[in-house]
């Protein structure tokens, strides 16, 4: 064949192919559902406890207690309810009848017990949460419905820290155990549930695709959603230009639930998409290093604290898409007092602070640092506004871009760990604990989360008092009592509690946000016409 | 010839180890230690401590190096320490649709950049030479994030004539899997019809891609055609009565296009580092978007997995292109 019949027999194939009949761009069918959220790193539910996981989770694996509702409920679920014994230190639950596994096996409490002892014996994601107050071998099944835990000490937050940890089934894990690792290099890609959605993981690509197929054996049943959806196809967009886009064209029926503000008027504005706004239990902080000088000195935190422009962030960058939170309790949540006084903008109080700090020999003059998230733009504009408002009280601050990782890995140390870093803490689980408790009792120094340094004798006695009462009433003045403590001593900047923003087609109805897992629970889902 | 390739593929070896040592370098001696993210929300010290002990993190960084050289001389790249999948599997699932989207968007920036600069170089000083001259500047300056947004804005919101993201229509079945390369599984399979629906989702990708390529190339080739075109023989094939046409395209061009040719090899690695943010924005599910996932992780061994096979691809690429360039030129393939 010559050269140029090969070149125009090929433009030919080429033009004729183009030229086919033309079918619709990826637009989803009727009684499927394309929910372009992020998925996890691993589909081992014991491995990582983070959001794309959580969203992940409460679909394809049950747990005994779930969160429902917003404000989040605490209801059981596998379980029937539970009794608390020995002063606290025996939590007993009741198991459902009926719970099956994807294959067909039925739910045992000896799958419960077994799962539990995985999650603390590899020791990854959620296990942090309960290894200070439970054994590997700390949970029993006495018999097929009933799981026994026996606490090293008493743990009022445990009730709530269950929604952490997926029920799996056992013997389809161990089945495919090699070199002792529990299952884990099998179960990063597979799947051993119970929950209303089955993976398909033939068709699997991580962080990429994974499809999930209706369970409709799932011991909750069906009959409070007449139209379930049958096939949810969660297909991850990076971008968020084109996430927004794909939403508003109709090639996707959700964005992820951090839709940036200034996108909002764009979706609502759409005849495809709406926007659901749902406030969440997501702390946004700057965290103030109380070891390093100048803030080892409470007049320079104030001054701090002062130079922060907090209604120009929540009303200008978030478009208002915020609630200011005063202290280290969500509003929204129990142990936050309501009267809490906020910090806000004065620069002349900042400046008498900052004289007064001055005076008592802090160095003030130094330039302070604050590592921001580099890919997580608000962490940039945080750190923006607060060099804005230091700048004109005569403070130096220098803007540092990093990453996650090294940032978690810098806060081992009150050293190593910087002047200031910009985070979020999101609801792992719906207790004061997961905030004020690991944030501020020293007994966590050297975790991200209590990166402040911040040691008060008089807080840690608080926070260790309230988690050892039952009563909830009597943890609340605690956490309260607590919140004033560390607010007064401006251990750190407390700028909002998140709205968070998830662009949805219109044709998706049964969108029932609970923060834990930002409203991804299909169960509830439908398609209209 | 067989020599020289052969003679290349050997040298290939020490420059990837060096590339591996050097990668490794980067990303282990800065403060990068995955271990408090493995260990979980609220992980101890004492957890961070016993996790960075079972990846053997703590081990002095020469050991973590000898050991996992150890592995790659074995083939075995390691596990992603994020999804404790093979990062080769990972790679591998994903590296189909990053080179069929460098490769069409090399050959695009090819058959449109030479043709475009020698037009551009024979029409010397004329207004499409003119306008040849800005439009290549500015396919050298626009950023390909914000063409491609134009784009997706223009032909897939707006007129509705292309897909907006995607490698392949959602519910379709892709062409069977022989090579991963939709284009070329089509044709081996003659399923005609997805390689169109192929062909429209890969175009604004391959052509946001292909821009800086294709303005380069057209500037390397309007120069050497220039250059060419002054040359005796040029006036002599002139003098003996040639036709002008057939002077430049197959006297001319010949001559003109060695130095574009280099170029083109220079270039596939650009492409391959550029088309990180082409694959983001336009959903494009190749290794770009697995390697900024892995970086934001600190999965360093699919970090390092990455670079090695591009690094590899990247060589055999330029081997490829030297072996073009001796068949272009006679004159550097007797020296080979």
């Amino acid at each position: 064949m010559k050269r140029r019949t090969f070149l125009m027999g090929g433009s030919a194939v080429v033009t004729a192919a183009m030229m086919g009949e033309r079918a619709a761009f990826a637009l989803p069918g009727p009684d499927e559902l394309i929910w372009a959220d992020d998925l996890p790193g691993t589909l081992d539910p014991h491995a990582v406890s983070d959001v794309p996981m959580q969203g992940y989770m409460i679909n394809v694996y049950d747990t005994l207690y779930v969160n429902k509702q917003n404000p989040p409920k605490l209801v059981p679920w596998l379980a029937t309810g539970h009794t608390v014994a020995d002063g606290g230190l025996t939590v007993t639950f009741k198991l459902r009848d009926g719970a099956k596994f994807h294959d067909g096996h039925p739910l045992t409490s000896d799958d419960v017990a077994w799962s539990f002892k995985r999650m603390l014996a590899i020791k990854k994601g959620p296990a942090a949460a309960f290894l200070p107050v439970l054994d590997p071998d700390g949970a029993t099944a006495p018999d097929p419905t009933t799981v026994v835990f026996k606490l090293k000490r008493v743990y009022a937050p445990f009730l709530a820290a269950t929604p952490l940890v997926a029920i799996l089934n056992r013997r389809l894990v161990e089945a495919n155990v090699k070199d002792n690792d529990w299952g884990q290099g099998w179960l990063a890609t597979n799947a051993a549930g119970s929950g209303s959605y089955i993976p398909d993981i033939e068709g699997y690509q991580p962080v990429q695709k994974l499809d999930l197929k209706r369970n409709r054996d799932h011991f909750m049943g069906w009959s409070d959603n007449t139209a379930p959806i049958e096939t949810v196809r969660r297909r991850p967009i990076r971008e968020t230009t084109t996430r927004v886009n794909a939403l508003i064209k109709g090639d996707v029926d959700c964005t992820d639930s951090y839709l940036p503000p200034d996108q909002v008027e764009r979706v609502m504005a759409s005849k495809t998409a709406t926007v659901s706004k749902d406030q969440s239990m997501r702390l946004m902080t700057l965290r103030m290093n109380n070891k390093k000088a100048p803030f080892d000195n409470l007049n320079f935190r104030l001054a701090v604290s002062h130079a922060f422009n907090y209604k120009g962030f929540i009303d200008g960058v978030l478009k208002g898409y915020a609630v200011r939170n005063a202290g280290p309790i969500p509003v929204n949540l129990w142990g936050a007092p309501q009267d809490l006084p906020a910090y806000e903008l004065d620069l002349d109080k900042a400046k008498d602070y900052l004289a007064k700090a001055k005076a008592e020999g802090a160095p003030v003059d130094r330039e302070i640092e604050i590592h921001i998230q580099e890919h997580l733009a608000q962490t940039t504009q945080a750190a923006q506004i607060l060099q804005q408002g230091l700048r004109k009280v005569g403070v130096n601050l220098k803007i540092i871009p990093n990453l996650w990782p090294q940032l978690i890995s810098s806060t081992a140390k009150p050293e190593t760990t910087p002047d200031m870093w910009a985070h979020w803490v999101s609801s792992y689980f719906i207790d004061p604990e997961n905030w004020i408790g690991q944030m501020y009792d020293s007994q966590f120094h050297g975790t991200w989360k209590a990166s402040s340094w911040y040691k008060n004798e008089k807080v840690d006695s608080l926070l260790h008092e309230a988690r050892g009462l039952e009563a909830k009433d009597q943890r609340q003045a605690l956490y309260e009592q607590a919140s004033r403590i560390i607010v007064a001593d401006a251990v750190d900047i407390w700028i909002y509690n998140g709205v968070e923003l998830r662009g949805i087609s219109r044709r998706l109805r049964g969108f029932n946000f609970t923060p834990i897992g930002s409203g991804a629970d299909f169960h509830t889902m439908w398609l209209a016409s | 010839m067989a020599r020289f390739v052969l003679h290349r593929l050997v040298l290939t070896i020490p420059a990837l180890f060096g590339l591996l040592v050097l990668t490794f370098i980067m990303l282990r001696v800065v403060p990068n230690d995955p271990s408090a993210a493995l260990a979980g929300e609220n992980a101890t010290p004492e957890q961070i401590a016993e996790v960075r002990r079972a990846y053997g993190f703590d081990q002095p960084l020469w050991k973590q190096f000898v050991i996992y050289v150890g592995q790659v001389g074995t083939g075995n790249l390691g596990n992603s320490i994020i999804s404790n999948r093979p990062v080769l599997r990972d790679i591998a699932d994903r590296l189909p649709a990053t080179m069929e989207l460098t490769f069409v968007s090399l050959l695009f920036a090819t058959v449109v950049g030479i043709p475009i600069g020698a037009i551009a170089a024979v029409w010397y000083q004329s207004l499409f030479d003119h306008a040849v001259r800005v439009l290549t500047v500015a396919g050298l300056a626009i950023a390909s994030f914000w063409f491609a947004i134009i784009l997706q804005m223009i032909f897939a919101m707006e007129l509705d004539w292309l897909p907006l993201r995607g490698r392949f229509p959602e519910g379709l079945a892709p062409p069977y899997h022989l090579t991963g390369l939709y284009f070329v599984d089509s044709l081996l399979t003659l399923r005609f019809d997805l390689f169109g629906r192929a062909a429209e989702y890969i175009l604004m990708p391959a052509f946001t891609l292909s821009l800086a390529g294709l303005a380069s190339i057209a500037r390397f080739t309007r120069a050497g055609v220039l250059e060419t075109l002054q040359k005796e023989f040029v006036h002599y094939a002139e003098a003996a009565g040639y036709r002008r046409l057939r002077i430049i395209w197959v006297y001319v061009l010949r001559n003109s296009v060695v130095g574009a040719t280099t170029q083109i090899g220079l270039l596939f690695g650009g492409l391959i580092s550029s088309a990180v943010a082409v694959e983001a924005i336009f959903d494009w599910p190749g290794v770009g978007s697995y390697a900024v996932n892995a970086i934001l992780s600190s999965d360093y061994k699919a970090v390092l997995a990455i670079t090695l096979v591009v690094g590899l691809i990247y060589a055999l690429v330029n081997i490829m292109v030297d072996v073009v360039h001796a068949w272009l030129d006679p004159r550097v393939a007797e020296k080979l």
